[in-house]
């Protein structure tokens, strides 16, 4: 008889437990949804699709041979190669994350932070990166000259 | 030491390297005083520390969307409210803690006056504590401009412009405090670094010596007990109760924040945030600046243009600062809390206080207006309803400490009262009313200091 109280006071003491166990997690979540949902960024806002370069990107384009812009809200990069025909990279660097350059003299693109050089379609040409940089499409339209870049297109 | 059970696991480990032991030792033994007298009154510090570790959190939250600026503060805190999930609630959290973390610091405070808890050895634990408040407030009034929107504009411009009334500083004050002669973003900066920085560092470290304090010499046992005859453990008895008055307080704080929230886009609230700050655009009726303050805007009000020579606010801020300066020295005025007798004098003046600034902030509040709100007759009737409410509260608090603690010290609420009924029911301008009224609470106290000197030459005289 003894041995069935114990038995039943200690169902009864780890009942209590888990009741205070379970509202502790309970209350807890319900405080860490919230921060968690506030701290998550939330989507960039910004047109996504095809970009036309504005008069001004255009004009660094035509005195620096390069231009970084942002489309459907990546960096890409647009340049001149010495054929005067007109390419577009993804301008962030597949390593660790650097922002690219086009070296005309040189003709590749380079990445400054650890020394990575691409050739003009984005291969891998020394350096650290693992991955080609990915391409995109861009043209020279009729009228003026303004650019079009689109959705990105799966590199070779 | 035949008690040191930390010889294993990571308390061991620990104990090994950075000797524990006597501070766990001396937690374990930690008590607070027990007896007769309520508890309620050891809760509220605790209580307020609650409401600050809120702030620090949801504040740090804040942080992370806010952008202090001319072109971005407002837009930022618009977003944060409109479009972050869960900014308005992060905000609504921050500002209701605000509001309820001066509402139990006051009555901290305000208890520990009661009670005597400031007389030796506390002193200093009372005068970091008032440090403390005046932090607290320091924050409210930073906090308020960083939305940067009309009220707080110009709630700012008001409040800040009273600091040109000190003297031979005055000016030089206005313009760090502002960051140049008027409010504009460089104000937003200055405060910006003040709320988020300096009040933060300065009240942390400040805690810290108030909460040392508070350890070393314990809770104070009731008045006359120099040492409490019993004790309970603060360990884990206290910590308990303080940590399940913590959750109701958290409980209180969540349902004022969804079911009364602050700000932008949510249905019927969008006055809160109101309109962006213009500072060529004229000050519009309804600027105040946050309750706590609304007495000294009271005040401020009251008080002419020139008086004595002086200009109505040098007079106002030289009254504040006298009334102030008393509370925050009040551990070496009361001299019979100091021999542990009791000193009702200080707990009336405690009262007079309280009922002075409540008719100051019914006043403030327009409790009572007619339309309009700012015409003569008005401002007669709002001044009759606040009379009546604090008359009412007055003889509430008079009657409780008459019956229930057998007051018979009553010169301060006295006079407060005398003085609400000289202005609100007599029409008195309010200042001569309240020169009245001081006139004859100083020779009441006079009376009673010539009485207790007579009994004390001459004991059993004219009894």
């Amino acid at each position: 008889m003894p041995e069935n109280t114990s038995n039943q006071k200690s169902t009864r003491r780890s009942f209590l437990d888990l009741v205070l166990g379970a509202s502790s997690v309970a209350c807890l979540g319900s405080i860490l949804y919230p921060v968690i949902r506030y701290l998550k960024p939330l989507p960039r806002a910004g047109g996504v699709g095809p970009t036309r370069l504005t008069p001004e990107e255009l004009a660094k384009l035509e005195k620096e041979h390069f231009v970084i812009v942002p489309v459907s809200g990546k960096r890409v990069l647009i340049l001149q190669n010495a054929a005067q025909e007109i390419l577009a990279v993804d301008a962030k660097c597949t390593h660790e994350g650097c922002t690219v350059q086009y070296l005309p003299g040189e003709s590749v693109i380079w990445c400054a932070c650890h020394n990575a050089r691409f050739d003009l379609d984005g291969r891998v040409l020394s350096g650290p990166p693992p991955r080609p940089l990915p391409k995109y499409a861009a043209e020279r339209q009729e009228d003026g000259g303004i650019l079009i870049v689109a959705e990105r297109r799966q590199s070779e | 030491m035949s008690d040191s059970g930390h010889g294993q696991g990571w308390l061991g480990w620990l104990d090994r390297r950075y000797q524990i032991t006597p501070l766990i030792e001396f937690l374990r033994h930690k008590e607070v005083p027990k007896g007769p007298h309520s508890m309620v009154w050891y809760y509220l510090g605790g209580m307020t520390m609650f409401f600050f570790l809120v702030q620090v959190v949801t504040g740090v939250l804040l942080l992370m969307y806010y952008q202090p600026g001319e072109a971005t503060a407002y837009e930022s805190i618009r977003y944060l409210t409109t479009k972050v999930p869960f900014g308005w609630l992060m905000r609504s959290v921050h500002c209701w803690s605000a509001h309820l973390m001066i509402i139990s610091l006051v009555t901290h405070m305000f208890s520990t006056m009661m009670l005597k808890a400031y007389r030796p050895p506390r002193e200093l634990t009372w005068v970091t504590g008032y440090i403390l408040f005046a932090l607290t407030l320091g924050f409210g009034f930073s906090g308020y401009l960083l939305p940067w929107n009309k009220l707080a504009f110009f709630a700012t411009s008001v409040g800040t412009d009273l600091v040109k009334s000190v003297p031979l500083i005055g000016n030089w004050l206005l313009q760090v405090l502002r960051g140049g002669p008027d409010v504009t973003a460089n104000t937003l900066y200055r405060f910006f670094a003040l709320h988020v920085v300096i009040l933060p560092l300065a009240f942390v470290s400040l805690i810290g010596v108030h909460l040392l304090f508070v350890q070393r010499q314990g809770m104070a046992p009731p008045l006359g007990a120099k040492v409490a005859p019993r004790g309970m453990r603060f360990f884990p008895s206290f910590a308990l109760r303080d940590l399940l008055l913590w959750l109701v307080c958290f409980m209180v704080l969540l349902v004022l924040a969804v079911f009364v929230p602050y700000g932008p886009g949510i249905p019927g609230m969008d006055w809160e945030l109101g309109q962006k700050a213009d500072p060529l655009a004229p000050a519009f009726p309804g600027i105040k600046p946050e309750w706590y303050f609304l007495w000294e805007y009271q005040l401020l009000k009251e008080f002419p243009p020139h008086l004595f020579g002086l200009e109505g606010p040098q007079l106002c801020l030289l009254v504040v600062s006298l009334l102030l300066g008393i509370w925050a020295i009040i551990p070496w005025l009361d001299r019979q809390a100091q021999r542990e007798q009791p000193s009702p004098g200080f707990s009336d003046f405690g009262w007079g206080a309280i009922l002075f600034l409540t008719f100051l902030t019914l006043k403030a509040w327009d409790i009572g207006a007619m339309e309009p709100a700012t015409s003569g007759s008005s401002l007669k009737v709002i001044s009759r309803t606040c009379a009546w409410w604090t008359i009412g509260a007055g003889a509430v608090i008079i009657g409780i400490r008459w019956l229930l603690h057998r007051h018979r010290w009553f010169v301060f609420t006295g006079a407060a009262l005398l003085h609400v009924v000289l202005h609100g029911w007599l029409g008195l301008p309010y200042l001569v009313a309240g020169v009245i009224a001081a006139v004859l609470a100083a020779v009441g106290i006079a009376m009673i200091f010539l009485r207790t000197a007579e009994r004390r030459v001459n004991p059993g005289g004219s009894r």
